[in-house]
């Protein structure tokens, strides 16, 4: 669905955070936190389990060569792959990013560059700080189309 | 040696301009944290260790594995707490309150005499690192708020008073999650952490400043300093001893994390110039880079995460431990093998000359090659008995640790 995240094959570290902090209420959105609301740090310890388990489909749109290929540069550039694995497929505490929903990718990104985004490691809204827009989109397209 | 060196900046700035040319939007300045990882470690696996934020039940505690000098004991004093880390103790000696990062509590325990309770004060906050007791209230301190509850050790429902306006936070949140602590002069201290690994800081980071109580009367007492989370007074000289995280990519081995003095007010420690006992920065370079540097008064290990300090003040402990300073090293990330993961005790004249750095509380280490720990030792407290706390952030847990004579 338009701007929701996909969860299969994310990392068990990065679920179980990621659940706790949005029960919580310090991330992800209104209606998730109102579903997550109650829910035992048992219950989610086994929800994350879950979805690390399951094998990631992504449905990307059309691949633009060019877009892809100056994603793949930036990305280089910025190490992303020293955090989220050589593949982008995560590990640990940091999420997977190849396969991921392109628009969420780059809204999140957006606001991680404009400290709009709350709960998350500050070391994204620094390794993001500065980084032009087009290349922002860049990387969500390539991060998108990986496998 | 030196050409590596140059080659390595060379490196640096090719990817930087690939970056730029990619980019259309107007420049910008480099990601931060980006500074510093050099072309060769681009495929290093190395990244921060991840916490955790679900109980861990006392039971599944390896307590038994920590190993303590002769003579000590430690016990599981409160679990259940997630993330938590900085203590401050009540004024009535009963209540002890907790701060937490991600998770973004503050919790409160109590202590009734044979066991300890758990409730969380405050939810949502973004990181409510820093937590202080002062004449019957509690300061709580995260990234981008500042809160104080009064009277809140017989008022647990007290709502809290914003101070947040008056304290005039600075925007960047990397490295400005806070340690905060009362001083013998009733002002507040609060260090304002570099928001990058290494690079040079605008105006309002790499430094401690103090406030009364209220947040009025705004000074900066020392810059040059990239991150400390950890300060106490010295009980004689009532000086402030800090610790202070050294950068990250620079290899296995250096540069040191320190702990230093403040002898005098204005001081400048290096940042981002000058690192540990004089290591000049192979990025951010000047002439005489450690030229009027305040050095630290003792290296505590590369990348170990030096955090809590505490002067011990009790008698409990044996005569070499009174007025001996104890120091978490919470553990390293940015090191092939794991260092720190421990509390040391360091032993020093006053004024902070012939500092020696010895273990105390190890254990907490699986197998350092292969990168595996269980917990990680974070903040210290002393209760009235003269026994010691010692939070572990990863676990979620305080221990007891006290000492009888055979």
């Amino acid at each position: 669905m338009a701007g929701v995240p996909s969860l299969a094959g994310q990392p068990r570290v990065f679920l179980e955070h990621y659940l706790v902090m949005t029960r919580e209420g310090i991330r992800g959105t209104e209606l998730m936190q109102q579903v997550l609301k109650g829910v035992s740090d048992r219950e989610i310890a086994a929800i994350a389990r879950h979805y690390a388990a399951l094998e990631p489909r992504a449905e990307p749109g059309p691949r633009d060569a060019a877009l892809f290929e100056r994603g793949r540069h930036v990305a280089q550039a910025h190490r992303c792959g020293t955090c989220h694995a050589p593949d982008y497929r995560g590990r640990e505490q940091m999420p997977r990013l190849a396969g991921q929903r392109e628009d969420f990718l780059l809204e999140a990104m957006l606001a991680y560059r404009e400290n709009r985004r709350r709960g998350g490691d500050t070391i994204m809204a620094a390794s993001l700080y500065g980084i032009a827009e087009a290349d922002l989109k860049a990387l969500a397209h390539y991060f998108a189309h990986l496998p | 040696m030196r050409r590596s060196a140059c080659t390595l900046v060379a490196a640096v700035a090719l990817a930087f301009a690939a970056t730029a040319a990619w980019s259309q939007d107007k420049p910008k300045p480099p990601p931060a944290w980006w500074q510093g990882k050099p072309e060769a470690m681009k495929d290093s696996p190395l990244a921060p260790h991840p916490g955790k934020m679900t109980e861990t039940p006392a039971s599944e505690i390896p307590i038994e594995r920590i190993k303590l000098p002769k003579g000590f004991k430690v016990e599981i004093w409160a679990a259940g707490l997630p993330g938590g880390r900085a203590m401050a103790i009540g004024d009535s000696g009963k209540k002890i309150y907790v701060g937490t990062r991600a998770i973004g509590r503050v919790y409160e325990v109590t202590d009734h005499g044979d066991k300890r309770t758990v409730r969380v004060v405050i939810d949502k906050l973004t990181q409510p690192a820093g937590v202080a007791f002062h004449k019957g209230s509690l300061y709580v301190m995260a990234i981008d708020k500042v809160l104080r509850f009064d009277g809140i050790e017989d008022n647990p429902d007290v709502a809290p008073v914003d101070l947040t306006d008056r304290f005039a936070l600075p925007p960047e949140p990397h490295h400005n999650w806070k340690y905060i602590a009362f001083g013998p002069d009733g002002k507040l201290y609060v260090p304002f952490g570099a928001p990058c690994n290494i690079c040079e800081v605008s105006k309002e980071y790499a430094q401690l400043r103090r406030y009364n109580p209220d947040g009025s009367g705004m000074e900066v007492i020392a810059t040059g300093i990239r991150n400390t989370v950890g300060f106490d007074w010295h009980p004689k000289t009532g000086k402030l001893w800090f610790t202070d995280h050294g950068r990250d990519w620079m290899g296995d081995d250096t540069p040191d994390d320190e702990l230093n003095i403040l002898d005098k007010e204005g001081a400048f420690f290096g940042f981002p110039y000058c690192h540990a006992k004089g290591v000049p920065d192979p990025d951010i370079k000047k002439p005489d880079p450690c030229k009027g540097v305040t050095l630290p008064i003792a290296n505590m290990g590369p990348h170990t995460a030096v955090m809590g300090i505490k002067f011990y003040t009790g008698k409990m402990f044996p005569k070499e431990y009174q007025g001996a300073a104890f120091v978490a090293r919470k553990g390293s990330w940015n090191r092939t093998e794991l260092s720190g993961f421990d509390v040391v005790v360091v032993k020093a004249s006053p004024d902070g000359k012939n500092a020696k750095v010895q273990p105390f509380m190890t254990g907490f280490i699986e197998d350092a090659k292969a990168r595996k720990f269980w917990g990680r030792p974070a903040y210290l407290a002393q209760l009235k008995d003269g026994s010691l706390l010692v939070s572990d952030e990863q676990m979620g847990a305080i221990y007891r640790v006290t000492y009888q004579k055979k």
